[in-house]
């Protein structure tokens, strides 16, 4: 399914949504993805990019039992990883261990280290401590947030707390804080909203309805980015939480997920159920004080914020990853199961 | 040789040559040069050498010629023999009368002598004789000077003795300049002799004067006296020695109250413009209060005047009194166009500020008052220039926001009403400024230039302010750092989509309507400004203004099916975020978020039919996308079919193969076109953008068998009325299958209704809706 201009593609077998950054494999540019598909049998892929970076190889194949919603790497261990999955009727989440030696396995089978089988409920995703050896994790559903611990030698995770967002927010996913690791931000109704996981409780919110995607920017703290069904995507800086510092279009569609780059601050990638992704540039300055200054001449300088479209998919975009080892490497995942590789080198920002 | 033609001539000049050698004593001299030139040939020159002539005659010439030049020779030789003969004569003559002349003198000088000695003596006696009358009438002249001189004295020391009378003669008839006349011409008398003879008149005229003095200043400092009387008085208390310091600083000081009263307070401002106005029309009515305001300044300056030759050290106060008036004007000027001011009315206040200023320019030239106001005025009509614009802008948007949108029908009266706003408003302000630059007064001449810069870019941030301002009222961008209140107010409550699609219009009105009639104004009016005006921003550039407006209108139209298709997408996010489809019943009724969805098409659509154009070929639109369009639809629609008649789960994985594959084949149809400014585009789009929603909502479920039944009713009862809103109809079918499709992808057991029960259902449907559009329109 080789196609496109510079992309690097690769074919699922069946539809899938979601695609995640090995960042614990330091000696390849790896990402796992899994299958959405209702009656099939699902499977998880470990895609590794080769060495010249031309081609896409698929490292392991494992079959998953039920359809994937989401899928996580954990940071510390790059055979670990995280899904949450439906049956149809139901949802879990568990973690999973892809088994050692499986090249020389026919099928090899993952290995289930732990089912977060006490968290009942329509579960959104699962988060892992942002960076380090941390065996700390987070699953959310629609109305509360569990925090687990993970022992990955007994294979066993415990709820360590449980915070309830309450019936009306129906939470719809989030993001852990890499400055502040005990705030995570989580995706509601008509508001962002940010929890302390010590004090359990909301302490900020951004008033903001129908946020699909959130995502920090790691590489400067209090900057967030959003992705808006109707209204693009808004950069926020949570110390003035009223007004979003910057706006950009985002897609002629819903702007389904939105990531920042984890190296080049103001590189801001998103996806878009237009079937397109796209690379905007927001401009560091606009994250200073000089806000008002930025406002003003922001709406001649929207129209130079994106830096590239990539337009070549046939349905909806709805995973999107950066590589963390190469961090000019993203990996997306149209529906139709095609994962594509794009490098944004050209694009990158002059230091 | 000599030529025929002018013998005659050579022949005159030898004979003048010959003579003039015979006159002047050195020849050698006069005839240098010409001897030079004609070395050989010329006969007359000194270094004339015959023998070589000779010779050169012999060699040069034939014997014809020698013999011609031999008669022609001797003939010149005859004619110089008698040439000189009649000189001699002539000559000898001369000499002749000559010894003649000098016998005569001789003989009558001869007996001049006598006469002379004659002469002399008569003149010796006529001098003893008047030396005899001298000394016998000396004494007698001696006397008479005498007596004169006492008659003088005597003189003077009556008019000191008359003086006390004198001058209480001219206190009663007030004539106090004659009065100290007289006593400063008795002044040094009265000084030498004051103590002795004179005491008592000096006493009497000292009193006198004294009351003088004191009517002198009772004069200067009574209102009521005329300046010039005033100036005199001053004069003559300067004259008479009075220290005149304090009562100038007590003058001043009077001058400084007057000016409060020639203040033009803004409220009283216009009322003035208006008489000035009305005043001109009518002469006669000069009681107006421009009149009063004219005269009040007329005074004033004329005691400037006045003070000012009075005083001639106190110039530098009365410039100070002077700029402080003028610059009080401009201040409340200033004041004044802080309401909103018509530019007849700013004129009118100018023409007065500048009489004023005319007039004391006249009194006091030195102070510079011209310059001063204006650079005042530069700084006041810039000020107005630049109010005036945002008047206007703050016209078009109390014009937007004045009605309220809910009303049916409104947004045409609102569209049209803030069009003629825009025209209106542009059109008065040309006028105005027309004005301004008709008026001759000296101060707009030289502002001119100016002016047209500010005008230029007046406009030029005008529309760029509105640009900004259309996309704060539309919310587009919040209003958060600048230009709160009523705005303010207004954007953090819901707005109106509406007056979002009025916006976009209007943008468009004003790119292409208003901006190139600005721009033939401007170049028909206002050109040629001067370039320093604007050396750092641009002045108007209509091009750059139509593209932001483009761009402006292009951003409030997606704004407008943005905030419509949001409200849609509210509308099935609920649909589909409620029910339990896992668990759903069987269908029994078309559900009623599909009333809710087209309900909200249709308020589109009626929004849209009263503000965009139509579209120019309805429903041929289609055939502009891609011919495979077509087959893609039926494609889709045979696989649709297809999928139908099969419920077995095995085959749904061929299915899914064969979704992939009749995508690899078929060209992507464009769902996400441009959207144009016609009714059926801004329609189209909403409605795509809508199922595209849709088909996102469905493809995060999962169904049941009953759950997708649902599904598949809903969306074919949508198809018919769709059908019939949009242009594109391919896309739309694509989309609905898309949904259908997606559905059936989150089935867990795909049978779809008969299409028995399906047309069965969407009958009911159809009359139910029906039967309740009966029950509101009888009701």
């Amino acid at each position: 399914m080789q196609g496109g201009s510079s992309g690097i593609g690769y074919g699922l077998k069946y539809q899938a949504r979601c695609i995640s950054d090995v960042k614990a494999d330091t000696d390849y540019t790896s990402f796992l993805t899994g299958t959405l598909s209702l009656k099939e049998e699902n499977e998880v892929h470990l895609l590794r990019l080769s060495s010249g970076g031309s081609e896409l190889i698929c490292e392991g194949l494992f079959s998953h039992p039920n359809e994937i919603w989401d899928l996580a790497s954990c940071p510390f261990d790059q055979r670990i990883f995280s899904t949450v999955f439906s049956t149809g009727e139901s949802f879990g989440a568990a973690i999973w261990q892809i088994p050692e030696l499986y090249g020389q396995l026919n099928s090899p089978q993952l290995e289930r280290i732990a089912s977060l089988d006490s968290h009942v409920g329509k579960i959104n995703c699962v988060l892992w401590w942002p960076s380090g050896r941390c065996d700390k994790l987070i699953s959310m559903d629609e109305q509360s947030i569990y925090l687990w611990s993970l022992d990955c030698s007994k294979k066993s995770a415990e709820v360590l707390s449980k915070d309830s967002a309450g019936m009306l927010h129906s939470l719809s996913g989030g993001a852990w804080n890499p400055h502040d690791v005990n705030s995570v931000a989580a995706t509601g109704e008509s508001s962002v909203q940010f929890w302390d996981l010590r004090t359990k409780k909301k302490v900020n919110s951004i008033e903001r309805a129908h946020v699909r995607n959130v995502d920090y920017n790691p590489k400067r703290e209090h900057i967030l980015v959003t992705a808006e069904d109707e209204s693009g995507i808004h950069v926020w800086d949570l110390r003035k939480a009223k007004i979003p510092v910057q706006e950009l279009p985002g897609h002629t569609h819903w702007t389904w997920a939105v990531r920042c780059n984890p190296e080049y601050d103001g590189l801001i990638l998103s996806a878009g159920t237009d079937s397109a992704v796209n690379l905007w540039y927001a401009s560091a300055s606009s994250s200073d004080d000089k806000i008002s200054e930025s406002s003003v001449e922001s709406p001649r300088q929207r129209v130079n914020l994106l830096l590239n479209s990539y337009t070549d998919y046939e349905d909806s975009v709805y995973g999107l990853a950066w590589s963390s080892r190469e961090p000019w490497i993203f990996a997306s995942l149209s529906y139709d199961g095609r994962v594509v590789i794009e490098s944004v080198k050209p694009f990158l920002p002059r230091r | 040789m000599a030529t025929e033609a002018a013998p005659m001539d050579e022949k005159a000049k030898r004979m003048r040559d010959l003579l003039s050698s015979f006159y002047t004593p050195d020849p050698s001299i006069s005839n240098n040069a010409s001897s030079i030139s004609t070395s050989f040939d010329n006969i007359n020159s000194t270094s004339f050498d015959a023998d070589q002539y000779m010779d050169l005659m012999i060699k040069k010439s034939n014997l014809e010629v020698l013999l011609q030049r031999h008669v022609q020779m001797a003939a010149e030789i005859k004619n110089l023999d008698t040439d000189l003969q009649m000189l001699v004569y002539e000559n000898y003559n001369k000499f002749i009368s000559a010894t003649d002349t000098i016998k005569r003198m001789k003989s009558n000088i001869f007996g001049m002598e006598g006469n002379m000695d004659q002469l002399l003596q008569k003149i010796m006696s006529v001098q003893s004789r008047s030396d005899g009358v001298n000394t016998s009438l000396f004494e007698k002249r001696e006397h008479i000077e005498k007596l004169h001189r006492t008659r003088n004295l005597l003189r003077k020391v009556q008019f000191i003795y008359d003086l006390p009378a004198r001058l209480q003669k001219c206190i009663k008839s007030e004539a106090y300049g004659d009065a100290v006349r007289f006593y400063i011409g008795a002044m040094p008398i009265l000084k030498v002799y004051g103590d002795t003879s004179f005491q008592d008149c000096r006493r009497a005229s000292e009193e006198a004067i004294e009351i003088i003095i004191k009517n002198l200043q009772t004069k200067l400092f009574s209102d009521s006296e005329s300046i010039q009387a005033r100036a005199e008085a001053a004069v003559l208390l300067k004259q008479l020695n009075v220290p005149v310091d304090s009562l100038k600083a007590k003058l001043l000081e009077k001058l400084e109250q007057a000016l409060d009263g020639l203040q033009i307070k803004p409220e009283e401002a216009s009322k003035l413009a208006e008489y000035n106005d009305s005043s001109k029309d009518e002469e006669t009515n000069d009681q107006g209060p421009a009149k009063i305001h004219e005269d009040a300044v007329r005074g004033f300056s004329e005691a400037m005047r006045a003070y000012r030759e009075i005083f001639p050290d106190s110039e530098e106060r009365l410039f100070k009194l002077a700029r402080a008036l003028t610059t009080m004007h401009f201040e409340n000027m200033e004041l004044y166009i802080r309401k909103r001011v018509s530019a007849a009315q700013f004129l009118g206040i100018f023409r007065i500020i500048w009489e004023d200023v005319v007039l004391m320019d006249e009194v006091l030239p030195e102070a510079a008052l011209s310059d001063l106001s204006a650079e005042a005025a530069q700084v006041t009509l810039k000020q107005f220039v630049a109010r005036t614009f945002s008047h206007l802008q703050q016209d078009i948007s109390d014009t937007l926001l004045k009605f309220d949108i809910n009303q049916k029908e409104v947004l045409k009266v609102v569209l049209e009403a803030s069009r003629k706003a825009v025209l209106q408003g542009t059109a008065d302000i040309f006028q105005g400024f027309r004005q301004l630059l008709d008026e001759n007064t000296v101060i707009f001449v030289k502002m001119k230039d100016l002016l047209i810069g500010w005008i230029q870019k007046g406009f030029q941030d005008f529309f760029r302010s509105l640009e900004a301002h259309f996309l704060v009222l539309s919310g587009k961008t919040s209003s958060s750092n600048e230009t709160e209140g009523l705005i303010e107010g207004k954007s953090s409550d819901k707005i109106q989509a509406g007056l979002i699609l009025v916006l976009a219009q209007l943008s468009v009105f004003i790119e292409q309507k208003v901006i190139p009639r600005i721009t033939e104004e401007i170049a028909a009016s206002f050109s040629g400004g001067s370039s320093q005006a604007f050396e750092n921003g641009p002045a108007f550039i209509p091009g750059e203004l139509c593209r932001v407006f483009h761009a402006a209108s292009e951003k409030l139209l997606q704004h407008y099916i943005d905030t419509r298709t949001q409200k849609i997408s509210v509308v099935l996010r609920k649909r589909f975020k409620t029910p339990n489809w896992v668990k759903h019943k069987e269908p029994r009724e078309v559900h009623m978020f599909v009333d809710m969805f087209l309900q909200e098409l249709e308020e589109v659509g009626k929004e849209v039919k009263q503000i965009l154009p139509q579209g120019t070929f309805r429903k041929h639109k289609r055939t502009d996308s891609n011919g495979s369009n077509t087959t893609t639809s039926s494609r889709s629609n045979t696989l649709h079919n297809d999928k139908m008649n099969r419920s077995n789960s095995q085959r749904a994985r061929s299915q899914l193969f064969e979704t992939h594959l009749a995508k690899l084949f078929k060209q992507k149809v464009e769902i996400f076109t441009k959207v144009e400014f016609t009714q059926e585009s801004v329609v189209t789009t909403t409605v795509k953008l809508c199922l595209k929603s849709l088909q996102e909502y469905v493809r995060l479920q999962t169904f049941n068998r009953s759950g997708f039944q649902q599904i598949q009713l809903d969306i074919q009862y949508l198809k018919a009325p769709l059908k019939e809103t949009v242009e594109d109809e391919a896309a739309i079918d694509f989309l609905l299958d898309e949904v259908i499709v997606a559905a059936s992808e989150r089935c867990l057991d795909v049978i779809p209704l008969e299409p028995p029960i399906l047309d069965k259902l969407i009958q009911a449907k159809l009359a139910k809706s029906k039967e309740h559009n009966n029950n509101t329109v009888s009701s």
